[in-house]
């Protein structure tokens, strides 16, 4: 019987995101049965919330009053924002919460969580002394993988569900949609001339930048495809700020198109998911909101968008990537040029529509041959159930995918102890870099553990102090090697966060911790290296007949 | 007029040793004592009668009664300043309960008071304050009010004003928490020193922001590659400077500060600092440079209300002459936070020590004068060594420009560190050479031996041949260099004591604190008038006894109160975050991802 009996998670971003929590908390539930589940969310967030099953409370942060009150400012303003947070503070302390998971990488809910010192918290939280800790491993590899999205090897869920303690757990993510939200759905759907029955394709127009935003007269030329073709309707959705887009779209397709744009609550956008076949998006909180409830996806990512973080989780969606060599650009970067959103033509998106509603798998096969600027990939779950992307059409394995694919094999072998299992091209170059790597990770070792060694005997502080120097010495080399060497830099900044999160007492425990880490390093280094260019005899490390597999197809 | 001297000595003796030992071997000024009217003593001292001729106790009474209102303002002490033969400090006495000290540096004039009249009532009732005076004498005097007794002000000068000076601005600038702004150069010499102004200022308690312009030195530099016609070059760099100027003044805007501190060749033109004088922004600049190369201070000094000079003498005069502002002389300093003493291991003494090294750039003098050393393993560091001749052979990773880190670990990997000040045009060491370079005073921050050549400005600083060693001129150099090499006692003698006086007396808090005591003995009421909105300590008041009451009531009570100022510096700080730190640390993470941008 599990000890943990009261849970708070916390995810202070986005509705997709809160979506994407539910598998955890489901899993949650299903490990600690006889434990509370708290949900801290964003106040505008608290009925996607309230539709997460297994959430026995849903505690609302009215970040808007808090930012209202900061940007009026006075002194009064601040004090009450302190009375606030002070009050928050002390009621989620109360709950003396067992278990705290932070789904929101940010210093101030790194702060948050420091603050009401659960026993355990996995995710970001911080210090008594006010330094940020990135508690579980599944986390840190998580933070890693922002700063190198190209390696992205896992998706966003899986690393909620890990850094949980969530083992399996449900493929899929949850929304309860209220009966008021379906009665409502439908009756502004009927009000369209859209009884019970008539076939509908949902288009989720807008993003949350214009760089992520397929443009309308892709839309436009789609929905007039997917009429003639299934004799759909198309439902326009999204929020009040993007009725600029739904009324372009809708004066173009004429009666084709049924506008609910900015006329549903967030459970009611869930309702009408429900009654379409299918749901046409970019990376958008709808996306996952039609994942919930069960409508299949055709997903169009491009831009900084990435189908192997935050693609549906689920089974048998459709993820359409624009392969253009930029991608993704960076979160901070402002393209000029979004080119890659014209990649994926409308005929390639009505051609995954038509198929996806059908079920006609072998048509999507073909269809990924004929449209080859994109990479079409349909969702589903690996032997581990990790989420995972297959790849359609003939098009061989290249490079970029095969680093990729390498370093999700890596990742689960030194996170969750599966033996590693690939085939794809050989990568000499990139093993090459990785194998430079391995010495300078030993050497880091060798020189913790002298560090360690003085630290035992206790004897002369200016050596320890030097052998000290010496170790962040050879850190710095590390770094700077990651920094130059895109194949190692993902292993590198995991190292980083590793580092940066040594708790101990004493110099020669940390120094221990120091010296197991870099000797992890250099492990991972030499298993990727022989994951992307495989010895003629199969190394060492792994065990005879424990399924090891890197031959090179 | 009967001898008052013994009986009055006696008195002092018992009630103030140190006082006692600063009069008993003062000479009275001679000849200085002459009867009034009343028949009383009266003084006239070059020129400057002291007391009335008629009646000294009459006039002395009509001067405290104007006193007495601005004491019952609220004092703890009133500061007299100047004793004279004492008729006006008696006076104050008889109207005034409370503390009662008199500033009167001149210990000559002391001993003709004592000397003139029996003093002993007075001397058990007042305090003389100690000279010289130290800030903790006045931060024990409490809420002061200064009373300046004008004929001694008249009489004594600068000295005496100066004191004036401190110690109104003292007083003043304990209620006061600026909000200062200190503009670097572009490039220079004096950029590092930006960084250090900035961080003794903040330790001081005020909230400081640093303008770098250093981003935009390579464009300056680039400005060549337009064109080669001087005239062209010289219109695009006048652009430049506005553009700086409009970003200098949209800084300013932003923050709204109290002061702007401009650090020498800061981005600040006479326009610039017009626009600041209409805000009601105090103007300050430190002139860390030699008037005699850089002419541009001409152009400028009338702007700003205070000029901060690291020469003296002539030039002071002379900048005071252009100016309404204030000109003050003060001089450079270390920072002991980066230099500082550093344990080096074997390999960095390989690469950075030396029996004889020099760090700084190849000027004129310092290639002719450092040629004789060549063969006593002398190493160059830094830039502009090229066309040295032999001297080359000596430089240090081909010239390149050495980092403030390394810097330090040279300094002490050196036995005998030179410092020559530059010079353009003398051979060796610049006969008129008068301010003291802030390498002087890093080296011996460092508690590494140096060389320093003579400098007029030094002795009251560092004293030559206990806290530093110096040579004359280019020939001395040599026999000096071999005598230190051979006797590392001396050096080590002569290194502990230079760093303990910086230490004491040449910091960067030192100078920023006498800085800001000079602008606050002027400007304070403009600087308080500015001062709006609620303080921490009127905030901390609100709160009353509640945790954040309490978190407060430890922070600058004069700060002004802003989520920033008090959520700075909370991180990075050693030790457990209690929970109203970390509820403003949360409070300011928020503003900065949601609110910030949102504001005008």
């Amino acid at each position: 019987v599990s000890a943990v009996r009261r849970i708070l998670v916390v995810n202070l971003t986005r509705f997709g995101d809160l979506l994407q929590t539910s598998p955890v908390i489901v899993g949650l539930r299903a490990q600690h049965p006889g434990a509370r589940i708290t949900a801290l969310v964003p106040r505008n967030f608290v009925d996607v919330a309230e539709g997460l099953p297994a959430v026995d409370d849903v505690r609302p942060f009215d970040f808007d009053g808090l930012a209202r009150l900061l940007l009026a400012g006075k002194s009064a303003d601040i004090r009450a924002a302190y009375a606030i947070v002070e009050g928050l503070v002390a009621e989620l302390r109360a709950e003396r919460f067992d278990l705290a998971v932070n789904y929101s990488s940010s210093r101030m809910s790194a702060v948050l969580l420091g603050l009401v010192g659960a026993t355990d918290t996995r995710g970001w939280t911080m210090t008594p002394d006010g330094h940020r800790l990135i508690t579980h491993p599944w986390s840190r590899v998580f933070s890693g993988s922002c700063l190198h999205r190209r390696q992205q090897p896992f998706n966003l869920v899986d690393y909620y569900k890990r850094a949980a303690g969530v083992v399996g757990g449900p493929q899929r993510l949850f929304f309860d949609v209220p009966a008021a939200a379906r009665a409502r759905a439908a009756e502004l759907l009927a009000a369209e001339g859209a009884p019970e029955g008539t076939p509908l394709v949902a288009l989720q127009l807008a993003a949350s930048r214009e760089v992520r935003r397929w443009p309308t007269a892709s839309f436009v030329a789609l929905g007039r495809a997917l009429h003639e073709r299934l004799g759909a309707r198309m439902v326009l959705i999204g929020g009040g700020g993007d009725r600029p887009y739904a009324e372009e779209v809708a004066a173009a397709l004429g009666p084709m198109a049924i506008d609910v744009c900015g006329r549903t609550s967030i459970a009611e956008l869930g309702a009408v998911l429900e009654r379409s076949r299918v749901l046409v998006t970019g990376d958008t909180g709808p996306m996952h909101m039609a994942v919930a409830v069960g409508t299949p996806v055709v997903s169009l990512f491009f831009g900084p968008a990435l189908p192997f973080d935050t693609g549906p989780y689920g089974a048998d969606h459709l993820c359409l990537h624009a392969d253009v060599p930029c991608a993704p650009c960076g979160h901070s970067v402002t393209c000029l040029d979004p080119f890659c959103r014209d990649t994926i033509a409308p005929e390639a998106v009505a051609e995954a529509v038509v198929a996806r509603s059908t079920g006609d798998w072998a048509a999507l096969e073909a269809a990924a041959d004929r449209f080859p600027a994109v990479r079409w990939y349909r969702t589903g779950f690996d032997a581990e159930g990790l989420f995972d992307l297959e790849r359609l059409g003939s098009a061989p394995i290249d490079r970029r995918e095969q680093l990729r694919r390498v370093y999700r094999a890596v990742w689960k072998h030194a996170l969750d102890g599966t033996l590693p299992q690939l085939r794809g091209p050989r990568l000499e170059r990139e093993a090459a870099t990785l194998r430079a790597l391995v010495p300078l990770a030993a050497e880091g070792g060798a020189r913790a553990a002298v560090v360690e060694n003085l630290a035992r005997r206790a004897t002369d502080l200016v050596a320890l102090e030097d052998a000290a120097r010496r170790v962040e010495e050879s850190a710095a080399e590390l770094y700077r090697f990651g920094a130059m060497h895109e194949p190692a830099a993902f292993l590198v900044q995991v190292f980083r966060f590793d580092k940066e999160n040594i708790a101990g007492d004493g110099v020669a425990e940390i120094a221990r911790a120091t010296r197991v880490l870099h000797e992890e390093l250099a492990r991972r280094a030499r298993l990727l290296a022989d994951l992307l260019d495989p010895p003629a005899v199969a190394p060492r490390a792994v065990p005879a007949g424990g399924g090891y597999d890197a031959r090179p197809s | 007029v009967s001898d008052h001297r013994e009986p009055n000595l006696r008195a002092l003796a018992a009630r103030d040793p140190a006082a006692h030992a600063r009069v008993r071997d003062a000479t009275p000024l001679a000849g200085a004592t002459v009867a009034a009217a009343t028949g009383v003593p009266t003084l006239e001292v070059g020129g400057v009668l002291l007391h009335s001729r008629h009646d000294p106790a009459g006039e002395a009474t009509r001067w405290a009664a104007t006193q007495r209102g601005r004491l019952d303002a609220g004092a703890d002490t009133a500061v007299v300043l100047g004793l004279g033969l004492g008729y006006h400090v008696e006076a104050l006495a008889a109207v005034w309960p409370g503390r009662l000290v008199v500033v009167e540096p001149d210990a000559d004039l002391l001993a003709t008071a004592l000397a003139a009249r029996d003093l002993r009532p007075l001397l058990e009732r007042i305090e003389l304050a100690p000279d010289p005076l130290g800030p903790d004498t006045i931060d024990g005097w409490g809420r002061v009010v200064v009373a300046p007794h004008g004929p001694s002000l008249l009489r004594a000068g600068e000295g005496l004003r100066s004191l004036k000076e401190r110690i109104t601005g003292r007083t003043a600038l304990r209620d006061l928490r600026l909000r200062i702004l200190v503009i670097s150069p572009l490039t220079g010499g004096s950029y590092p020193l930006t960084g250090y102004c900035a961080r003794a200022l903040a330790e001081l308690g005020h909230a400081v922001t640093v303008l770098d312009t250093s981003p935009f030195a390579s464009a300056l530099g680039g400005i060549g590659g337009f064109t080669p016609k001087k005239a062209v070059q010289k219109a695009i760099g006048e652009a430049f400077a506005n553009f700086l100027g409009t970003g200098v003044l949209a800084a300013v805007e932003h923050h709204d500060p109290d002061l702007v501190l401009g650090m020498a060749q800061a981005p600040l033109s006479g326009a610039v600092l017009r626009e600041l004088g209409r805000r009601g922004t105090v103007r300050a600049m430190w002139f860390v440079e030699d008037h005699r190369l850089f002419g541009y201070w001409k152009d400028v000094i009338a702007e700003y209300d205070h000029f901060f000079t690291v020469q003296a003498g002539e030039f002071l005069a002379e900048a005071s002459r252009s100016t309404a502002g204030r000109v003050a002389y003060l001089p450079c300093a270390a920072d002991p936070a980066v230099h500082r003493p550093f344990p080096l291991c074997a390999e960095e003494r390989v690469e950075l020590g030396a029996p004889v090294s020099f760090l700084g750039a190849g000027y004129h003098n310092r290639r002719i004068a450092f040629r004789s050393l060549l063969d006593l393993g002398l190493k160059l560091w830094g830039t502009q060594w090229k066309g040295a001749g032999q001297l080359e052979s000596a430089v240090q990773r081909g010239g390149a420009r050495i980092t403030t880190d390394d810097m330090v670990r040279i300094f002490n990997a050196t036995d005998v560190n030179l410092n020559l000040h530059s010079s353009t045009y003398v051979d060796g060491v610049d006969p008129r050479g008068d301010f003291v370079n802030p390498r002087t005073f890093e080296l011996a921050a460092c508690g590494a031996f140096q060389l320093v050549d003579e400098r007029a400005l030094l002795p009251p600083l560092l004293r030559p041949g206990v806290e530093v060693a110096t040579f004359r001129d280019a020939a001395e150099l040599r026999p000096l260099v071999e005598h230190y090499l051979a006797h590392p006692d001396e050096r080590a003698a002569m290194a502990a004591a230079g760093r303990a006086r910086v230490l004491a007396e040449h910091t960067y808090r030192h100078r920023m604190e006498a800085l800001l005591e000079a602008v606050c003995a002027r400007d304070a009421d403009r600087l308080r008038a500015r001062t709006r909105g609620e303080t921490v300590a009127d905030v901390a008041h609100a709160c009353g006894n509640t945790p954040l009451g309490h978190f407060l009531g430890e922070l600058s009570p004069g700060m002004p109160f802003s989520l920033d100022g008090v959520a700075k510096g909370l991180l990075g700080r050693p030790g457990r975050l209690s929970d109203p730190e970390a509820i403003m640390l949360f409070l300011r993470e928020l503003d900065g991802m949601y609110v910030e941008e949102h504001r005008t």
